[in-house]
């Protein structure tokens, strides 16, 4: 009884502090965990939208790296902080995948996302002088000789591959390589044949012409890179890429939500950031907290049909 | 050759030189304090460049890089603390020198060797880039298991009297490396459900413990066990002409080897100062002096490691991709500055490609004054009571490990390793295997089953493929002369008695 009495008044005073909390917010520093590596891509995209939406919420924002597991480490520990919004966490794709996969405990309904902030395709590419010239010239030879061609894959497992090979019925070999840094040098160096990546990690090579983009597997075609055929418009209804968003743990009052929601939006749209994007080949893709929290929910579902 | 002048000109410009300074002042200091490396000081000062101009931004970047693979050296010698996995092989025989009072000398070898080592590899980046990125490309999975074996049989030469117990040690470090998610099929191994344990065991709060914690350890039992403290007695005598004109053929090679291997995307300064540190002591004239305070052996691996510093940005130049975690990081500087890394920068900004080239000749230059001046400074900490400076050296320690990831885990990984660490030093184990083998176990392992893999199964990759092929004969090669000086020893110690 006692220890009832004690867990309510414990939440009754969790809930009026967090209420109190809400009218003044933020009051103090507020701390972005990124669950990869100082230096990386999700670590440039968090600190430049932490430093756009700093003097938007009139508070610092400081950047805390805390790298391990594929992003498992840094996620599960962002969502098992305080929900005073105080403590808020770069969510990767991989919130939809580790869990499924049994290699991470927290899913993404312990957290309460505020915005998706970029979604980029895969592209898939071949060294210029590569035989391949469409999506269809690759996957004819893969249907001729299943499991031959050699495929450069950035994580195992891949999931843009996967989409593909399932949606055609198609295998390729897959050698896992630790991400596109030593995907795309494997491919330059006719090690293997074809690779997945986002545009912005290739985006070197393929304004140098040391790479040919086969196809691009978004709805659309991309901006940095027009001349890159969609799948889609190549007759392969397949889209499939990444993407990074903001969230917070999962009892995070909704007023504090709202607030953040709006400064990114914001943040988003200042010319600093938009340009930051634009120079990294990134493509901004504001969702709202509804609108994030359903698309992941769709992930979750087609990343489980994959896994499964 | 003018855009080298103007480079040069711009280098040495109001608004960039003291940026430049500042970068190897601040490299130094955090490559000589455990735990903080030359990568960790890139990355946190990546994002003030955003707001720079390229020139300056990437300057910067560039004397914390090579201000910070010399910095570690400094602990390394003086407190057998080696700042960052970089400097591991300098322990062996700096701080042997350091204890038989030479620790200026040393410092002074250091400094050298550093700066001849940076220098000739950017010398080799400036001139034959495009060569250098076709032997990077060149390399692919049964390229990098046949250096890894190689980097293995390292561990034959640096285990000093024992191989047996040389052996012992770099098994338990592939026992480590074993730890976290497997390479090609994403199982947790060894995991025990902890998280933190998934990505594996990070090298820094090893390094951090096996060195500086259980060396620290190793002080205060002195201390407690009233021993004398003898502390060693040094002159402030530097190297002399001759000695330079010794070491001079060692450090050249050591700088031309670094080169190469910094120019293989995902091997780096680690394994280059100890791939060095073998060669030089395969060739000389007396190897029985190696461990025990060689000039030659510190000179291999203090230019070998800073030999990677112009090796590291071929595949970032040439081919736009990173070499290795520094290279990534200025890689992220390039883009956040508007500029696509690749051949496309030497045609589209020339300047920003020659303006790196003359900054990093300058940036050496600085660090070698630097390492000079600061010679007779660094020497004062020998002089600090030990009672004071060991528990500031663990004091660090601690911060490092934390700092690495903010995670009181590595914390406890750096305390276990420092505790492992001073267990086995009472048993005379020595540590560098340890280290190489968690260095290199993951890469032999890794690139063997994708070897396997991309040959669908078979072996020929070991024979087939020229570069893997000479590789192997160099690991056969070492594993067969470590034997024979062995056997040399024995007889010898057998004609004395």
């Amino acid at each position: 009884m006692k220890k009832l009495l004690k867990t309510a008044l414990i939440s009754a005073g969790l809930i009026m502090s967090a209420s109190t909390f809400a009218a003044d917010y933020p009051t103090k520093n507020i701390r972005l965990v990124v669950p990869f590596g100082a230096g990386g891509g999700t670590d440039s995209v968090g600190r430049t939208l932490a430093n756009s939406a700093k003097d938007i919420l009139g508070t610092n924002i400081s950047v805390m790296n805390r790298t391990g597991g594929a992003g498992a480490v840094g996620m599960s520990y962002g969502a098992n902080r305080r929900a005073d919004g105080y403590t808020l966490t770069v969510v990767t794709r991989e919130i939809a995948s580790l869990p499924q996969m049994g290699l991470m405990q927290n899913t993404a309904d312990d957290f309460k996302l505020i915005r998706m902030v970029n979604l980029d395709p895969a592209v898939i590419l071949v060294p210029a002088d590569s035989p391949f010239n469409s999506v269809s010239d690759l996957i004819a030879e893969a249907k001729k000789n299943p499991g031959k061609i050699k495929f450069a894959s950035t994580a195992s497992p891949n999931f843009y591959l996967m989409a593909l090979e399932k949606d055609q019925g198609i295998k390729l070999n897959a050698i896992p390589y630790n991400g596109s840094s030593e995907a795309i040098p494997s491919v330059l160096g006719h090690h293997t044949q074809v690779t997945m990546v986002t545009p912005g990690e290739a985006i070197a090579q393929l304004r140098s012409g040391q790479l040919k983009g086969l196809g691009v597997m978004s709805a659309e075609r991309i901006s940095y890179i027009p001349d890159v055929p969609t799948l889609i418009e190549q007759g392969f209804n397949v889209t499939t890429g990444t993407w990074r968003g903001i969230g917070a743990p999962k009892d995070t009052p909704d007023e504090i939500i709202e607030i953040l929601g709006n400064a990114f939006d914001k943040a988003m749209a200042t010319a600093e950031f938009k340009e930051f994007m634009k120079k990294g080949a990134m493509t901004i893709h504001p969702l709202n907290a509804q609108e994030f929290t359903d698309f992941v929910k769709e992930d979750v579902k087609l990343l489980g049909q994959l896994i499964n | 050759m003018e855009y080298l002048l103007n480079g040069f000109a711009s280098a040495f410009s109001l608004a960039v030189f003291p940026i430049l300074v500042f970068g190897v002042l601040g490299g130094v200091i955090l490559g000589a304090l455990p735990g903080l490396t030359a990568t960790m000081g890139v990355a946190i000062l990546l994002p003030f460049t955003f707001s720079m101009d390229p020139t300056p931004a990437l300057v910067m970047l560039i004397g914390v890089y090579i201000g910070g693979i010399y910095g570690g050296s400094i602990a390394a010698i003086l407190l057998k603390t080696p700042g960052t996995p970089a400097s591991a092989a300098t322990v062996l025989d700096g701080h042997s020198m350091a204890i038989k009072g030479q620790a200026a000398k040393a410092l002074s070898i250091a400094a050298v060797a550093s700066f001849i080592g940076g220098l000739i590899s950017t010398i080799v980046l400036i001139a034959v880039s495009p060569m250098l990125a076709d032997f990077a490309l060149r390399f692919n999975a049964p390229e990098y298991f046949a250096l890894a074996l190689f980097g293995l049989t390292i561990i034959a030469s640096v285990s000093a009297e024992n191989i047996m117990k040389g052996l012992l040690a770099g098994t338990i470090g592939l026992l480590v490396s074993m730890v976290g998610l497997d390479p090609i099929s994403s199982v947790p191994r060894f995991t025990f459900g902890i998280q933190d344990l998934y990505s594996g065991i990070n090298i820094i709060p090893v390094l951090i413990g096996l060195f500086a914690i259980s060396e620290g350890l190793n002080q205060l039992e002195k201390l407690a066990s009233n021993q004398k403290d003898t502390a060693p007695k040094f002159d402030y005598k530097v190297l002399s002409f001759s000695d330079f004109k010794k070491i001079l053929p060692t450090t050249i090679k050591s700088g031309l080897i670094g080169t190469s291997i910094g120019s293989v995307p995902g091997a780096g300064a680690d394994i280059s100062a100890f791939a060095c540190y073998n060669e030089a002591k395969r060739v000389a004239k007396n190897p029985e002096e190696f461990g025990k305070g060689s000039m030659h052996g510190l000179a291999a691996a203090e230019a070998g490691n800073n030999g990677v510093t112009g090796g590291s940005l071929v595949p970032l130049l040439t081919l736009g991709v990173p070499g290795d975690a520094v290279a990534a990081v200025l890689l992220g500087a390039l883009v956040v500055q508007g500029l696509t890394p690749g051949p496309l920068l030497f045609s589209q900004n020339p300047e920003i490609v020659y303006g790196i080239f003359s900054s990093m000749i300058v940036a050496n230059i600085v660090m070698l004054i630097v390492g000079f001046l600061g010679i007779r400074f660094f020497c004062r900490i020998i002089e600090v009571p030990k009672i004071i400076i060991i528990p500031i050296i663990i004091f660090l320690s601690i911060i490092g490990a934390y700092a690495i990831n903010n995670s009181m885990f590595d914390v406890g990984i750096a305390l276990t390793f420092g505790l492992l660490g001073f267990i086995l030093n009472k048993l005379d184990i020595p540590s560098s295997p340890i280290l190489l083998a968690i260095i290199l176990g993951p890469m032999a392992e890794t690139n063997l089953r994708k070897s396997l893999i991309l040959y669908e199964g078979s072996w020929s990759f070991l024979y087939d493929r020229p570069i893997a092929l000479a590789f192997i004969l160099f690991a056969i090669f070492s594993v067969y002369s470590t034997m024979k000086l062995k056997k040399k020893q024995k007889q010898n110690s057998q004609k004395h008695n």
